[in-house]
This record gives C-alpha cells, structure tokens and sequence, in this order.
C-alpha cells in the first residue's frame, strides 16, 4: 500500500494554488520549451491541447471512414468496378454490411469480398436488363444514340 | 548516345520510306513526333478510311456497358449446383476457421472465435454471462460465404460470446473553448465498458 497523504502533507506549506499549478503542469510535463514548467505559458499550451483532443476525437471518425471508402474503392477496382457501383448496388440488394467491416473484408477475406462483387455486378446487369427492356427503344422515343447496323 | 542513336534510326527509316515509297511503315507514325513535318504530313494523308465508317464518338454507343443476359433456366442450374456443394461442405464440416459479422452495440464487427471485442458501453447481462449474438450479417468460411440479405437467419447460425469483464474507459478530457468570450468548459467523460469473449461460431448442417 502506497501511502501518498504524509508526503503531500510535508509538501503542503503553500497555498492551494500551489497543487492548482501542478495540477496544470502535471498535463505538460511532456511539452516543449518553456510551456512543460512555466505556469502561464503552460496554461494556454494544455487548454488549446485539450480543446484539440475533443475536437479530433469526433474527427476521428470522418477520416476513418474517408479512409475505409477508399480502400473499399481500391479493392472493387480490383474487380473491375467503381466505388459508387458497389455500395449502390449493394444496397439496392439490401446487403448491409458497412464501408468498415467491408475495407476489412477486402484486406483479410478477398474470396468473401470478391462474391460481394459479383453479386453488385450481378445485381447491375439485373438492373440494366430490366431498365433496357426488350433491348428496343419505346415507340415515340428517338434516341440519339447512333444505331450502327 | 541516345540522341545519335535516334537519329541514326531515323535516317534508316528516312531511307526506307524513300526506296519504297508507295509501302507505309507503321514506325514512322509512332515516332513522328520527334521527327521532320514531312513524315507527319505523309502519315496523316494515308489514312483510308472505307465509305461505311462512322466515327467513334460519345454517341456512338450506349453510355452502359455490354448487359449479358443470362438463361434463367441456365441460372437456376448453377444456383441449385452451387447450393449443393455448399450443402455437401457443411455436411462434412469442411469449411475451416469460420469467421462472421455481427451487428452489435449499434456497430457492426467481424469476429471469429476466441476474438475479444471491446464494447463502449455497458450491457444488460452480468460478468461471467453467456449470450447469444443474433444479428448476423455474414458468415464465411474457406470455400463460401453466406450473405445475409440483411440478416442470416436465426437457426442458420448460431455465435454466442461470454461477458469478460465490465470496466471503465480512461478519463477523457471534453474541453470547449472560445476565445475573446470568456468562455470556457471543461468536463471529463468516462464510458463504460464491456469485454467479449467471442466463444462459438456454428452453421446449420444444412442450408434452408
């Protein structure tokens, strides 16, 4: 059992502020410069760290997920798509798994990743069958698509 | 070196086109950047284009790239053969490590047996506690995956985890601060938190 109270006590002849300062420095200690022992400079040094850590704390999560969406799109180029087209139709087939476990996915488990992908593709040539129809245009419709034959 | 050497290659070419003039040398075009007007002239006048030609343009095909149809009746064959080599595997157990993901505390996480996950938060069961992770969006093993759409279904797979341990996370300083307003707060947050101990993940011996 460490027993702490005597040693503050011989400490304690100042005044309070005495263990308000150290209370700051104790959060500087590792600062550069003058900052990690000079109560005043020390103040400002730990306020505007602390107001950084909160700040970078709801940060955090907005880079991460910039940083899965782009691993994600790195691995469904891999297989011959983009991004947008994968997660579309991923969620056009109701698959919702997020961008976090499938960056994961695409690191750890390329097999698993790859039937993710050929099932958006699939679902996209679905779609494309389904919105061309019969694979001829509607009557009334001229299209400005040059057709070759 | 590699100047003299380009332009020497050009003079053979030089020579050639002169000996045959009538004969074009693919060469010529690539390097006729670096290279007299003349070639470039040439070049440029020996494209024939035939009368049925159009050019390739933006318009000139859909934007969407080629649609294969698929049989249907060719499609159901191939569902059905794979549903059965999965079917096969699962019988004999021969699927490996599994892994799956689970949708849990309002996070999704890829876990395999024996993981431990961290949760922020604490949850409605004791330490030492066994339970049972429901929301399961995929399940792979080492030849197939099984994709929930959105979720597997309850008696497909079964992961159940055991509560380690409930502590508290290390004090986070939440300051705000706004200068020339004499503003100023300062609080410490401190979330609990749980352990898991990913303990079994099953598959059904059978795909329903």
């Amino acid at each position: 059992m460490v027993f702490l109270t005597l040693s503050c006590w011989i400490r304690n002849r100042g005044p309070d502020r005495y263990w308000k300062v150290q209370e700051v420095l104790k959060n500087a200690r590792h600062f550069r410069g003058r900052k990690n022992r000079c109560y005043s400079l020390a103040v400002r040094a730990v306020r505007r760290a602390f107001v950084y850590a909160t700040k970078a704390r709801k940060a955090k999560r907005r880079s991460m997920r910039t940083l899965w969406i782009s691993r994600i799109a790195a691995a469904s180029r891999e297989h011959g798509m983009k991004y947008p087209v994968l997660i579309s139709n991923l969620v056009k087939s109701s698959v919702q798994v997020n961008r976090r476990v499938l960056s994961d996915l695409a690191v750890t488990e390329p097999r698993s990743f790859l039937s993710l992908a050929k099932l958006a593709r699939a679902r996209q040539q679905e779609g494309f069958c389904a919105a061309l129809g019969n694979g001829k245009e509607p009557p009334g419709v001229f299209s400005r698509i040059v057709q070759l034959q | 070196m590699a100047v003299t050497l380009q332009g020497s290659l050009v003079e053979i070419l030089r020579k050639c086109s002169r000996l045959s003039s009538h004969l074009r040398i693919p060469v010529t075009k690539q390097i006729g950047s670096s290279f007299p007007v003349t070639a470039r002239y040439q070049s440029s006048k020996s494209i024939a284009y035939p009368s049925s030609y159009i050019p390739e343009t933006s318009l000139s095909r859909p934007p969407w790239p080629e649609v294969s149809i698929v049989d249907p009746e060719e499609e159901a064959k191939q569902h059905q053969a794979i549903v059965k080599k999965v079917n096969n595997l699962l019988e004999n157990g021969e699927y490996g490590r599994l892994f799956a993901v689970v949708h849990f505390a309002s996070r999704q996480w890829k876990v395999t047996n024996e993981d431990l996950i961290l949760i922020e938060n604490h949850i409605d069961a004791e330490c030492g506690e066994r339970i049972r992770l429901e929301k399961v969006l995929l399940v792979g093993g080492e030849a197939f995956t099984l994709i929930g759409r959105p979720l597997l279904g309850r008696d497909l797979v079964r992961v159940e985890a055991t509560v380690i341990e409930k502590t508290e996370s290390w004090p986070m300083v939440h300051m705000r601060f706004w200068k020339r307003h004499r503003y100023q707060r300062k609080r410490i947050i401190i979330q609990p938190q749980t352990v898991l101990r990913i303990n079994t993940i099953e598959v059904a011996p059978r795909l329903t």
